[in-house]
């Protein structure tokens, strides 16, 4: 199927509508609601209690390491998906003599997958205490 | 490809963000009303008929509310993380139909005869005069737009945890992002599955495909389950609401929120919820399509009215899931979300993957899916349940 820029004028279309909705919403809160402001009523919320120091500190490193994980099984996905359209379409656009090799490719890219997966598992990534 | 109206696209998407929106303010009125069912409470009745005017109430409650931003905060991302929040759940919408569709003619041969391109041209140009009920027709992306849009959401979590500098909403942020991300995985490995079966990422063509071949469901019942389970941690719902657990982080990332602000992060969730929805619907409950009762063949006013109904029936029956799940399920820990996530869904999505390959490269009947879909399910309930371990005191 060729690229038409055509049918992503609606996208567009309904882009613009959606950020006009959303900038009125916001511009409408502001002018709408009251502004009394007091030293309390803008100190973060502690449940009645006076904060200490400031909210944005140190946290668990086991964030970062999901989100590593994430990324390697996001870009993985990223690639799988263009063949998984491609592959066993009614039409076939793959040439049928490559067809094996390009079995072959992904269940090897699957299987690397798999191991980095296992590695990981065993290496606690998962394990949150 | 579709041809391009503009007023057609423009009454389209008014209709469709005015649809939505009214959707969500009832949704909760729904959602209110269900709780109080189920908790044997009567539920808000005092706005109008039956309550049934409590939404518009809501509204001009959260308009008319004072906007407190704390004197701390990051003031631009604190105003961004709504707009985003919103912003990328309503977008999302784009391409998902909400009604009936249909898909454009395949071009003939090269060695055609005239006759066939005369058919050809004839269904071409019925597909191009039919009217859409999609915002977007035709789009190839498809389901990858819905997603590439959808995951942006997870910036307006972030965003609003990060800029309130409140301790609550610092943790509910980075909770609730690492579970959006964790959850994703599964969600994109189960849609694998139904792309390898319709060849296609257009929304409309994969209901094509269901309308001529059965639902997904029934060759997929696994991936269904996975992709259902991942959509409600995705929207944050019940059991998966750790973002904004009551009980340990006030509000989590919206703690800081007030007003129409924290009503947008809101209407966001509930957005969200109605595109999931759609989604499950369209990819593996076949969309319009009732066996008997609306078929492609089925044209002209009633079968168009007949389509939307049935389709609107299905995405109410997932919403009513999520609004009685939510009262029935406690909620997860948070070492229990990231281990269902990572433990159990994801090789669960990746095995139910190599089934389809294998299954797809040898050309073998889709029924063989199906099997491997129950035996993959209980061999996993039974290995998983055998090695439950206790939890290990700290």
């Amino acid at each position: 199927m060729d690229f038409e820029l055509q049918s992503y004028y609606p996208v567009f279309i309904y882009l613009a509508a959606v950020i006009a909705v959303v900038l009125a919403t916001l511009v409408a809160a502001h002018l709408i609601g009251p502004r009394k402001e007091t030293p309390v009523k803008t100190m973060p919320y502690e449940s009645g209690m006076d904060p200490v120091g400031d909210a944005r500190r140190r946290f668990d490193v086991k964030f970062y390491l999901i989100a590593i994980m994430f990324l390697v099984f996001d870009v993985e996905l990223l690639f799988l998906y263009p063949w998984a359209v491609a592959a066993y379409r009614e039409r076939a656009i793959l040439p049928p003599e490559l067809r094996s090799t390009i079995f072959c490719g992904i269940l090897i890219f699957v299987a690397l997958l798999v191991i980095s997966y296992v590695y990981d598992w065993r290496k606690g990534v998962f394990r949150w205490r | 490809m579709h041809e391009f109206h503009w007023t057609h696209t423009l009454i389209t998407v008014v209709v469709v963000l005015a649809v939505i929106m009214g959707a969500c303010a009832y949704l909760i009125l729904l959602e209110r009303k269900t709780a109080a069912f189920i908790q044997d409470r009567l539920g808000p009745n005092r706005v109008g008929p039956h309550g049934l005017l409590q939404p518009i109430a809501d509204g001009l409650k959260f308009l008319f509310k004072e906007e407190v931003i704390p004197r701390r905060a990051d003031r631009l991302l604190f105003l961004m993380a709504p707009a985003v929040a919103m912003g990328t759940a309503l977008f999302a919408f784009a391409v998902v139909p909400f009604g009936p569709t249909s898909v454009p003619p395949d071009p003939p041969p090269p060695d055609a005869t005239m006759q066939q391109v005369r058919q050809y041209e004839i269904a071409l140009a019925e597909y191009k005069a039919s009217y859409q009920f999609v915002i977007a027709p035709g789009l190839d992306i498809g389901i990858l737009f819905v997603f590439a849009i959808g995951s942006l959401s997870v910036y307006g979590v972030i965003l609003g945890g990060w800029a309130s500098n409140n301790k609550y909403s610092f943790i509910g942020g980075l909770r609730s992002s690492a579970q959006l991300i964790s959850y994703e995985i599964p969600l994109g490995l189960s849609v694998l599955g139904v792309l390898l079966m319709a060849g296609s990422l257009n929304l409309e063509r994969i209901l094509d495909v269901q309308t001529r071949y059965g639902w997904f469901i029934l060759y997929q019942p696994l991936a269904f389950l996975l992709f259902l389970v991942s959509a409600f941690a995705e929207t944050n719902r019940l059991p998966f609401d750790l973002a904004e657990a009551e009980q340990e982080l006030v509000g989590g990332f919206h703690t800081e929120y007030s007003g129409l602000k924290f009503g947008m992060f809101f209407l966001g969730e509930y957005t969200h919820m109605i595109t999931t929805s759609f989604l499950l619907s369209i990819l593996f409950l076949g969309g319009w399509h009732c066996p008997f009762l609306a078929e492609p063949a089925h044209t002209g006013m009633v079968g168009t009215i007949v389509k939307l109904m049935v389709l609107a029936l299905k995405v109410f029956g997932f919403i009513m899931l999520y609004m009685i799940i939510r009262w029935t399920i406690p909620r997860f820990r948070f070492d229990q979300l990231m281990a269902l996530a990572w433990k159990v869904l994801i090789p669960l999505a990746l095995a139910n993957f190599v089934c389809v390959v294998i299954v797809q490269e040898f050309g073998w009947s889709w029924v063989w899916l199906t099997l491997a879909s129950i035996a993959l399910f209980f061999g996993a309930g039974y290995f998983g349940t055998r090695s439950q371990t206790t939890p290990q005191p700290v």
